[in-house]
C-alpha cells in the first residue's frame, strides 16, 4: 500500500510541529516555513490529482490499516473523485489563506500559522476517511482549530461568533455520532464500504424507518455545516468575524464538507430516506438560494453580503444534490468547487480593502477603480464569476444545477434561475457602490493598489476562476465515476445517462445536454458569437435576458437554462419521462 | 417471654426517622451531628435484632464496627466543629454561608 | 471458617503497604526538620509505586482472602491501579502547594495514603461489612483533607458539610446494608447473590433496603439529587484535595455500585434499572446545565464532575438493561473512570497552581490573557479540557464512545441523545475558560509563575495517558474487559 493520502494529510500537521519549535519572534520563518509547507502539500495534491485514474471505479490509493480492535475502527483511507475534488480545492486555498494572512495578522504568528496547519490536516482528512469512525474524529477535531481562529484572530464579536460556530456544529455531530453507532450497532462494522455492502444487501439490517430517522441525524449535521436555510444562522457571524484566512478556509472547504458529507453518507447509505425528504430539502434549498440572495442585496457589510451570497450559493449545492440526476449532481459538485475559489477569493478581496481602510461598510467606499485600478479589476472578474457569467467558472456549476433542477421539477429550476439573477443584482450593485462612480471619502484617494504578494494570490486565484470555466473537462471527468456510483445507489437508472452513447439510446438532445464529462463538450463552452457576448455581463438584467434568449441560437435555447422561460428546456431538450 | 424482632425494628425505624428529621431541619450544626449519631443507633439496634433473629453473630460484629465508626466520627465532627468555631464563632448551619452558586 | 493464612494478606498487599506507609510518613513527621518535609512526599510516592508493584505481584495469587469478605480479582486490581494513580498525581501536584499555601505537614501524605487504602479496601471488599469499613477508612481521611487549610473560612466549610453529608450518607447506607441483613441473613455479596437469585426468594422489603444503599452511595458519587455537598466542598476543599476527592472516592464508590448492584444484588433487576437510568438522566442534565452559570473554576469543574458521573451512570444502566451481555457496559464504565481520572486530578492541580498562594484566582476571568504569558500551561489546561469535553483523540472522546457504544447496545437510544446533547451543552462552559485564556485582552492575575517540576510531571504523565487512551484505547479495552469479566 502507498502512503500518498497519508502523506498527504500529515504533511501539514508535520509543517505545524517545525512551526512549534520556532522562537515566536521569528515570525518572517515562522510564515515562510508555513507557506513552504502548504505549497509542497499542494504539489502532493496537485500530484494526486493527475494521478487519479479516471476510469478506475471505487476508490483510489487506498490505505487500509486496523486501528482499534473494539469497536473495529480502521484507518481506512482512500479517494473517489469527489474526494480528489475537494481535497484539491484544499490544498489550494490553503496556501493562498497563508498568503493572504501576511500582513494582516501581525499578533501571535506563531499560533496561528500552527493552527492552520493543524486545520489543513484536518480538512484533508475529512476527506480522505472512509471510516466512519475516522472520519468523524477528523470532522470534530478539525473544529478546534477553527475555532481558535475565528477566536483569537477575528473582529470584535469574535468570542460569539466563535462559541456559536463551535456550538452548532458540535449540535450536528453529535447526532451524527449516535447515528453512527446505531449503524455499528445494527451492522458490526463502521468502514463505508462494507456498511454499504450490508445496506444495500438483500436483508438490510435497518428499517425503513430507522433508516429515516438515521437519515435526519447524518443529514443535520452536515445541513448545520452546509448551512441549509434555517440552520445557517452561525455563517454570517462567523464569516464576519473570522480572519481573512478564516473567511476563506470557512467558506472555500468547511461548507464543502456538509455537502461532502450528504453525497458521501446520506445518499448512498440511506437512498430510500433521501428519496422520501428530497421534495423538503429541494424546497429548503430553493428558499435558501432566494432567502440568502435577498438577505445579501440589504447588507450594509461587505463581508455579511459575501457570507448571504454562500447561503444561497450553497443552496445551489443542496438543490442539485437532491434532483438526483447527472447534471444536478456534476453540477453540484462543480459547483462546490466553483464556491470554494469565487467565494474565497472574494473574502480575500474584501480582506485587502480592510486592510486598507480598517472598515468593511459598503457606504465607506465608492470610486475605488480610480484609485485601485488593478484590485478592482480583479473584483470584477472575481464577482463576475461568483454571479455565473458564462466562460467563468460559476456558470458551469450553476447551469448544470439548474438543469438538473430542471429535470426534476421545473418550479425548482425557475426559482433557482431567480436566484442567479438575484446574485447578479447584488453582486453588481455592490460592485458599482464601492468601485463605481466618484470617489466620496478623502481617505479612500490616498490607498495604495495592489502589492506583488496580493497580485500573486489573486493571479492564482483569476487563474483558477478561468480555467475551470473554460476547460472543466479534467474536474469533471473525474467526477464520473463518483456521481454514477452515488447514483446506482439513489436512483437506479439515472446513472446510465452517464455513459457516452449507452444502448439506452437517448436522443442527441438529452446527451448534448446531459452533463457526463464524456458528453461535455457541448459548442456553448467555446466563446459565443452573437449577442451574449458583445452585450456583456454588465446589464443583464431580466429583460435584457429575454431578449438574450429570442436572439440566441437556436441550438442553445435548450441548454442556457438561465435564458430559458421555466419548463422549457427540460420538457424540450431532455424528456425522458 | 422474649421481645419479637419487629419490636426492635420499629424502635429502629422510629430513631431513624426521628435522626433523619433532627438532620434535615435543625441548624445548630452540633444537633445535626447527634441527629446523625441517632441514624447509627437505629442501624445497631437493627443489626443486633437480626443477629438475634438469625442466631447468628455477623450482625453484632458489625454493629460493633458501626460503633467503632461512629466514635471517631464524633472525634473528627467535633475537631472540625473546633476549627470552624475558632475561624467564624457560630455553629449555626445558616450562618455557614460562604459557598453558594 | 478458614484460619487466616499467609495468602489472606499477600491478597491485600497494596492496602498493607499503603496503611504501613502512611504510618511511617506519620510516625517520621516529627522528626523530620521542617526545611525537609518535602522527602515525606517522596517516602509516601514511593509507597505508592510499592503498592503498585504489590498489586501487580498480586495477579498471580488471586482468589478470595479472608474468609470471603475481600477478592483479589482483576476488578479489583484495575480499580486499584487507578486509585494509586489518582493518589501518586495528587501527591506529586500537592508538593509545592502545601509550601505555597504554608501547610507543612505530613498528615497531609499520610491522610491521602490512607484515604486510599480506605478506597482500595471498598474496590476489593465482597462483604457489605468491608465495604463499609473501606467506606469510612476513606471518607474520615478525606472529610480532614477538605479542610486541611484551617485559618480558611472557606475550606472549614467545605469540610464541615462534606463531614455532615458524608456521615449521613454512610448512615443510610448502614441502614440499608442492616435491612439487606435482615432480608437474607448475609452480608457477603456472593452468598447474597445466590440466596436471591433462587427461585421464589424475593424478599418483600428489599426494595427499601436498595433504595437506602442507593442513596447512600448515590451521595458519595454525587448523582444528582443528592449532590448538594459537592460544588461548595469541590471549591472550598484545597484544590489538590479537590483532585483526590473528585476521583478516588468517587471511582471506589462506582466500583461498589457495579459490585452489588450489578453483582451481589443483580436479581433484582427493573428497580435498580430504573434508580440507575433516572439518576443518569438527572445528573447529566442537572450537572451540566448548573455548570453554564458557574464563574469560578474549581466551581464549574465540580458540576462538571457531577455531570460525568451521570454519564457513568449512563453506562451502568445500559450494563443493567444488556441482562447477561453486562460486560461491555462494565468495561465501558471501567474506561470512562480511568479516562475521567486522568483528565479530572490533572485539571484541579493545575488549578491549585493557577489559584496562586491562599487559592485566590479560581475565577475564569483570572485566567484573562494567561495564553500570552505562559503558553504551555495554558495549552496544557486547554487540551485537559478538550478531553473532558470529549473531543476525539482524547481520552474524553473514547470514555463518552464507548459507553454511548454500550448503551446504544442496549437500546437506551432515548438516554443516548441525552447524553450526546448534553455533551454539546459541556462544551459551552469548559470553552468558557478557554475563551477567557486565549481570547481577551488583559492581564492574568492568575499565578504565572513556572510550573514547579512535580507537578509538570504529573501533568505529562496525565497527557501522555490521555492521548494514549485517544488514539490507542485497544490495549486498554482489553484491560477493562478483563477487569469486567469478575462481575457476572
Amino acid at each position: 500500500m502507498s502512503h500518498i493520502l497519508t502523506i498527504l494529510t500529515f504533511l501539514p500537521l508535520v509543517g505545524a510541529t517545525v512551526v512549534a519549535f520556532i522562537p515566536r519572534t521569528a515570525t518572517a520563518k515562522i510564515r515562510w516555513v508555513a507557506l513552504v509547507t502548504s505549497l509542497v502539500t499542494l504539489a502532493w495534491g496537485i500530484g494526486l490529482f493527475l494521478g487519479f485514474d479516471l476510469h478506475h471505479p471505487g476508490l483510489q490509493f487506498v490505505e487500509n490499516y486496523p486501528w482499534i480492535e473494539s469497536p473495529p475502527v480502521a484507518y481506512h483511507l482512500g479517494v473517489d473523485g469527489l474526494s480528489v475534488l475537494l481535497l484539491l480545492l484544499t490544498v489550494f486555498l490553503a496556501p493562498l489563506a497563508i498568503l493572504a494572512s501576511w500582513r494582516s495578522i501581525g499578533e501571535r504568528v506563531k499560533e496561528f500559522h500552527l493552527l492552520m496547519l493543524a486545520l489543513e490536516t484536518g480538512m484533508n482528512g475529512v476527506f480522505v476517511a472512509q471510516d466512519l469512525f475516522l472520519f468523524f474524529v477528523f470532522w470534530e477535531a478539525m473544529l478546534i482549530p477553527m475555532y481558535f481562529l475565528i477566536g483569537i484572530w477575528g473582529h470584535e464579536r469574535r468570542i460569539y461568533a466563535a462559541v456559536k460556530f463551535i456550538l452548532y456544529t458540535m449540535l450536528g455531530s453529535a447526532l451524527m455520532l449516535v447515528a453512527i453507532l446505531y449503524l455499528y450497532n445494527a451492522t458490526g462494522t463502521l468502514e463505508l464500504p462494507a456498511i454499504l455492502a450490508q445496506l444495500s444487501g438483500p436483508a438490510p439490517p435497518i428499517s425503513p424507518k430507522g433508516a429515516r430517522w438515521l437519515f435526519l441525524a447524518f443529514f443535520l449535521a452536515f445541513a448545520i455545516k452546509v448551512p441549509l436555510f434555517p440552520l445557517h444562522t452561525w455563517l454570517p457571524d462567523a464569516h464576519v468575524e473570522a480572519p481573512v484566512a478564516g473567511s476563506v478556509i470557512l467558506a472555500g472547504v468547511l461548507l464543502k464538507m456538509g455537502t461532502y458529507g450528504i453525497l458521501r453518507f446520506c445518499l448512498p447509505l440511506f437512498p430510500e430516506a433521501s428519496r422520501q425528504f428530497a421534495p423538503v430539502i429541494s424546497v429548503l434549498a430553493v428558499i435558501g438560494i432566494l432567502y440568502g440572495s435577498l438577505v445579501s442585496m440589504v447588507q450594509p457589510d461587505l463581508k455579511k453580503l459575501v457570507a448571504y451570497s454562500s447561503v444561497a450559493h450553497l443552496g445551489f449545492v443542496v438543490l442539485g444534490i437532491f434532483a438526483f440526476n447527472p447534471m444536478g449532481l456534476e453540477g453540484a459538485i462543480y459547483q462546490m468547487c466553483n464556491h470554494g475559489v469565487s467565494t474565497g477569493a472574494l473574502f480575500i478581496l474584501v480582506g485587502m480593502l480592510y486592510d486598507r481602510r480598517h472598515t468593511r461598510l459598503i457606504s465607506e467606499f465608492g470610486g475605488l477603480s480610480s484609485v485601485l485600478p488593478v484590485l478592482g479589476a480583479f473584483f470584477l472578474f472575481v464577482t463576475l464569476s461568483s454571479l455565473g457569467l458564462p466562460m467563468l467558472n460559476g456558470f458551469v456549476g450553476e447551469f448544470l444545477i439548474i438543469l438538473g433542477a430542471f429535470h426534476r421539477r421545473a418550479l425548482y429550476g425557475a426559482l433557482a434561475a431567480t436566484g442567479v439573477v438575484l446574485a447578479a443584482v447584488y453582486l453588481l450593485w455592490m460592485y458599482q457602490r464601492v468601485f463605481l462612480g466618484e470617489v466620496r471619502s478623502e481617505k479612500n484617494r490616498a490607498l495604495a493598489d495592489c502589492s506583488g504578494r496580493e497580485k500573486l494570490i489573486l493571479t492564482a486565484m483569476a487563474a483558477v476562476i478561468l480555467g475551470m470555466g473554460v476547460y472543466p473537462q479534467p474536474f469533471l471527468r473525474r467526477l464520473d465515476q463518483s456521481v454514477a456510483e452515488v447514483l446506482a445507489r439513489v436512483q437506479p437508472g439515472e446513472e446510465a445517462a452517464l455513459v457516452f452513447g449507452s444502448p439506452k439510446g437517448w436522443n442527441d438532445a438529452s446527451r448534448v445536454a446531459t452533463s457526463s464529462a464524456t458528453t461535455f463538450h457541448a459548442p456553448w463552452l467555446l466563446p459565443l458569437p452573437g449577442p451574449e457576448r458583445e452585450r456583456g455581463p454588465l446589464d443583464l438584467t431580466r429583460d435584457s435576458r429575454r431578449e438574450l434568449r429570442d436572439a440566441a441560437p437556436a441550438e442553445l435555447k435548450g441548454i442556457a437554462g438561465v435564458a430559458c422561460t421555466p419548463g422549457e428546456a427540460p420538457r424540450a431538450g431532455m424528456n425522458r419521462r | 417471654m422474649t421481645i419479637p424482632p419487629h419490636w426492635y425494628l420499629a424502635l429502629g425505624t422510629g430513631l431513624f426517622t426521628v435522626g433523619v428529621v433532627g438532620v434535615l431541619t435543625r441548624r445548630n450544626v452540633i444537633v445535626i451531628l447527634m441527629s446523625i449519631e441517632l441514624i447509627l443507633n437505629a442501624v445497631n439496634i437493627n443489626l443486633v435484632a437480626f443477629s438475634r433473629m438469625f442466631h447468628s453473630v455477623d450482625g453484632q460484629v458489625f454493629a460493633i464496627f458501626v460503633i467503632t465508626d461512629a466514635a471517631a466520627e464524633a472525634a473528627i465532627g467535633l475537631g472540625l466543629i473546633i476549627a470552624l468555631f475558632r475561624n467564624k464563632e457560630t455553629v449555626n448551619a445558616d450562618e455557614i454561608d460562604l459557598l453558594k452558586w | 471458617m478458614t484460619p487466616v493464612q499467609a495468602l489472606d494478606f499477600i491478597r491485600v498487599l497494596p492496602e498493607i503497604v499503603l496503611a504501613s506507609c502512611a504510618i511511617l510518613v506519620m510516625v517520621a513527621e516529627p522528626f523530620v526538620s521542617a526545611r525537609h518535609t518535602a522527602a515525606l512526599a517522596w517516602v509516601s510516592l514511593i509507597g505508592i509505586v510499592a503498592a503498585g508493584a504489590g498489586n501487580a505481584w498480586m495477579r498471580r495469587f488471586s482468589g478470595p482472602a479472608f474468609g470471603g469478605s475481600i477478592a483479589a480479582d482483576p476488578f479489583a486490581s484495575y480499580f486499584v491501579y487507578l486509585l494509586l494513580l489518582a493518589a501518586a498525581l495528587t501527591l506529586l501536584g500537592s508538593v509545592r502547594y502545601l509550601e505555597t499555601n504554608q501547610v507543612h505537614h505530613g498528615e497531609f501524605y499520610a491522610l491521602l495514603l490512607l484515604g486510599t487504602t480506605g478506597a482500595c479496601l471498598m474496590v476489593a471488599a465482597t462483604e457489605l461489612i468491608m465495604i463499609f469499613i473501606g467506606l469510612e477508612i476513606s471518607s474520615i481521611s478525606t472529610y480532614i483533607l477538605a479542610g486541611f487549610r484551617r485559618a480558611d473560612k472557606r475550606s472549614n466549610e467545605a469540610c464541615l458539610k462534606y463531614f455532615l453529608l458524608g456521615s449521613f450518607a454512610t448512615a443510610f447506607l448502614l441502614y440499608g446494608i442492616a435491612f439487606i441483613y435482615g432480608l437474607t441473613g448475609t452480608t457477603n455479596l456472593v452468598q447474597l447473590s445466590e440466596k436471591l437469585s433462587a427461585p421464589g426468594a424475593r424478599p418483600p422489603l428489599l426494595w427499601i433496603a436498595l433504595i437506602l444503599a442507593f442513596v447512600g452511595l448515590g451521595f458519595k458519587v454525587s448523582t444528582v439529587p443528592f449532590h448538594i455537598w459537592t460544588p461548595d466542598v469541590y471549591q472550598g476543599a484545597p484544590a489538590p484535595v479537590t483532585a483526590f476527592l473528585s476521583v478516588a472516592p468517587k471511582a471506589a464508590a462506582f466500583a461498589v455500585i457495579l459490585r452489588v448492584f450489578l453483582g451481589g444484588l443483580a436479581s433484582a433487576g427493573a428497580l435498580v434499572f430504573w434508580l440507575l437510568w433516572i439518576s443518569a438522566l438527572l445528573t447529566m442534565c442537572l450537572g451540566n446545565l448548573a455548570a453554564l452559570w458557574q464563574t469560578n473554576i474549581k466551581r464549574l469543574l465540580a458540576y462538571s464532575a457531577i455531570a460525568h458521573a451521570g454519564y457513568v451512570l449512563v453506562g451502568m444502566a445500559a450494563a443493567k438493561a444488556a441482562g447477561p451481555e453486562a460486560g461491555e457496559g462494565i468495561a465501558s464504565v471501567l474506561f470512562y473512570l480511568a479516562a475521567y481520572a486522568l483528565m479530572n486530578v490533572a485539571a484541579f492541580i493545575l488549578v491549585a497552581h493557577l489559584a496562586g498562594a491562599g487559592e485566590r484566582y479560581q475565577e475564569a476571568d483570572d485566567c484573562t490573557g494567561l495564553a500570552y504569558q505562559r503558553p504551555g500551561v495554558a495549552a496544557c489546561l486547554t487540551l485537559l479540557l478538550v478531553s473532558l469535553s470529549g473531543f476525539p483523540a482524547t481520552a474524553g472522546f473514547f470514555a463518552k464512545f464507548y459507553v454511548f457504544r454500550a448503551a446504544i447496545h442496549a437500546h437506551l437510544i432515548g438516554l443516548t441523545l441525552v447524553a450526546v446533547l448534553n455533551s454539546v451543552v459541556a462544551v459551552y462552559y469548559y470553552l468558557r475558560v478557554v475563551v477567557a485564556m486565549y481570547m481577551r485582552e488583559g492581564n492574568p492575575r492568575a499565578s504565572a509563575s513556572p510550573l514547579p517540576w512535580p507537578l509538570g510531571a504529573a501533568l505529562a504523565l496525565s497527557l501522555v495517558g490521555i492521548f494514549y487512551l485517544g488514539l490507542f484505547p485497544t490495549p486498554f479495552v482489553r484491560l477493562a474487559n478483563l477487569a469486567a469479566s469478575p462481575l457476572p
